[in-house]
């Protein structure tokens, strides 16, 4: 058997059969064994998925080892990587209701999340005094829309002005939910799309064959 | 250069010592005023309400470190209620930082909870823990729960919970609550559980991401939805448990009229700048 069979042909018949008993599943009532054969395969994922999570920390560790030695810019936050990643792994693989491990989790990396993710209040209300201006009526319109929202989101927004709810609630309810359901079905229809060129073999980036796409096509 | 153009070149940190004052006052000293109920809230309330004593449920904690504040209070009530309520919940992560943040809202939940309620681990609760795969994950685990894990959080092999006796599918759960945070994860109750199995879901999600769940919600495959925290908020007003979420709320007032108030001070000046051009 060719390399190219083991390689490119035999993932993409794999792929293709299990996708489409996977769909076919879903539509129609099928055979218990064939259920049965799902589930089973359902189950690999979250074993695949874990040791991805893990290949993915060998090779972030492998980066960095690579950068502390070839001495690269900033190469000295990789020491405290490879430092912070070994103490965690240590005590997470002792026990994650480790108390030393909780601990560096609660004072550490909950507190930097939090505080990173608050950071947006102040950069999101300096950059609005800036740049959110009213230059044409199209950007009238968005501020006015921003208005009644933000309006209607505050709590003391209905009791300063009460019909901003009705209003707000009606542009989350119609216009802004049309929207969004275009972009859900057009995201849809795009992935039923990639999943036909994937199972007919056109799309090959996933086996690692970029170089092979304008080839074939 | 004149005053317009110097106020409108203001320096940034006079703004970020603004917006700390305006959010840091009244989390520091709360103050309670009214609020309206939006319509998602009352939904997810009364979904959550009406759910029958006895029920088991399926639950997704998908808080973590950046979205515990906004959506953690909510999920604390969520499990009180349900829990006051007899509800039985079978807890489940598809993140392992929110893994820990959901073990933490149902210990808070637990402290609070009137003595004498049921709420034994194991048998009126139990948390499965992280679940890898992401939505595969979760369609492997509502489709044969002793295939995907052998044992839960706590490390307790499966069949040695009360609770979990005789369920090993979705098929006997009652409702699904899904606390996805910004995980944007709420389809995958819909898509794998809701749908297949003919299970309603309610659930949370931070405020930025309400629109994107609102066709689910006009189009019935999602019951209501607290968003950010102000739904929060909404549940411990609703359920008359006043917590941290209500004094949070009171900070977004503060915040969302501070930004309100320089959008405005902004196109004014601007305004003013450009007609100062003009002339």
């Amino acid at each position: 058997m060719s390399e190219r069979m083991y390689k490119v042909q035999i993932p993409i018949y794999l792929t293709a059969l299990l996708g489409i008993l996977m769909i076919v599943e879903h539509f129609f009532p099928m055979p218990v064994v064939v259920t049965g054969f799902n589930t089973t395969i359902r189950s690999f994922v979250t074993v695949v998925s874990a040791a991805a999570l893990m290949l993915g920390v060998c090779f972030l560790t492998i980066s960095h080892v690579r950068t502390i030695s070839q001495q690269k810019s900033q190469w000295y936050y990789s020491i405290f990587f490879i430092i912070s990643l070994a103490i965690t792994t240590g005590l997470g693989l002792m026990s994650v209701r480790n108390e030393s491990f909780l601990w560096i989790y609660s004072n550490m990396t909950a507190s930097i999340g939090a505080a990173l993710y608050s950071l947006t209040a102040f950069y999101i209300t300096s950059a609005a005094y800036r740049v959110f201006r009213a230059r044409n009526w199209s950007a009238g319109v968005l501020l006015f829309t921003a208005f009644v929202v933000l309006m209607m989101l505050i709590p003391i927004g209905a009791i300063i002005f009460p019909p901003v709810v009705t209003i707000g609630e009606w542009l989350r309810s119609f216009p802004s939910s049309a929207g969004f359901r275009g972009m859900i079905m057009g995201t849809s229809l795009g992935v039923m799309g990639l999943t036909v060129r994937v199972f007919s073999g056109r799309q090959k980036e996933h086996l690692g064959l970029r170089e092979e796409r304008t080839g074939d096509q | 250069m004149s005053a317009v153009k110097k106020l409108l070149n203001i320096d940034p940190r006079i703004i970020y010592a603004l917006v700390f004052i305006s959010l840091g006052f009244p989390i520091l000293n709360p103050i309670m005023m009214p609020m309206a109920i939006q319509s998602y809230s009352q939904q997810a309330f009364e979904f959550s309400d009406n759910i029958p004593e006895g029920s088991i449920v399926l639950f997704e904690g998908g808080l973590g470190a950046a979205t515990y504040p906004q959506g953690g209070p909510g999920m604390v009530v969520q499990i009180y209620h349900m829990l006051t309520k007899g509800v039985k919940i079978i807890f489940f992560s598809i993140g392992t930082e929110q893994n820990a943040w959901t073990m933490t809202a149902i210990e808070t939940a637990l402290a609070k909870l009137p003595a004498g309620t049921p709420a034994e681990n194991g048998v009126d609760w139990v948390h499965l823990g992280y679940i890898a795969g992401q939505e595969a994950g979760v369609g492997s685990l509502v489709n044969d729960m002793r295939a995907t894990l052998s044992a839960d959080y706590f490390d307790t092999p499966l069949d040695d919970i009360p609770l979990l006796e005789g369920i090993n599918d979705a098929s006997e759960i009652e409702a699904i609550l899904w606390w996805g945070g910004s995980e944007a994860s709420i389809p995958y109750g819909i898509r794998q559980i809701s749908e297949p199995f003919g299970i309603p879901i309610t659930g949370m999600c931070t405020t930025n991401e309400v629109p994107n769940f609102s066709p689910y919600i006009s189009s019935g495959q999602l019951t209501g939805l607290f968003g950010g925290v102000r739904g929060s908020a909404e549940y411990e007003y609703l359920l008359d448990l006043p917590g941290p979420a209500l004094g949070q709320a009171m900070a977004t007032n503060f915040g969302g009229l501070l930004w309100m108030i320089m959008v405005i001070l902004g196109n004014v000046l601007y305004f003013i700048d450009k007609m100062g051009g003009e002339s």
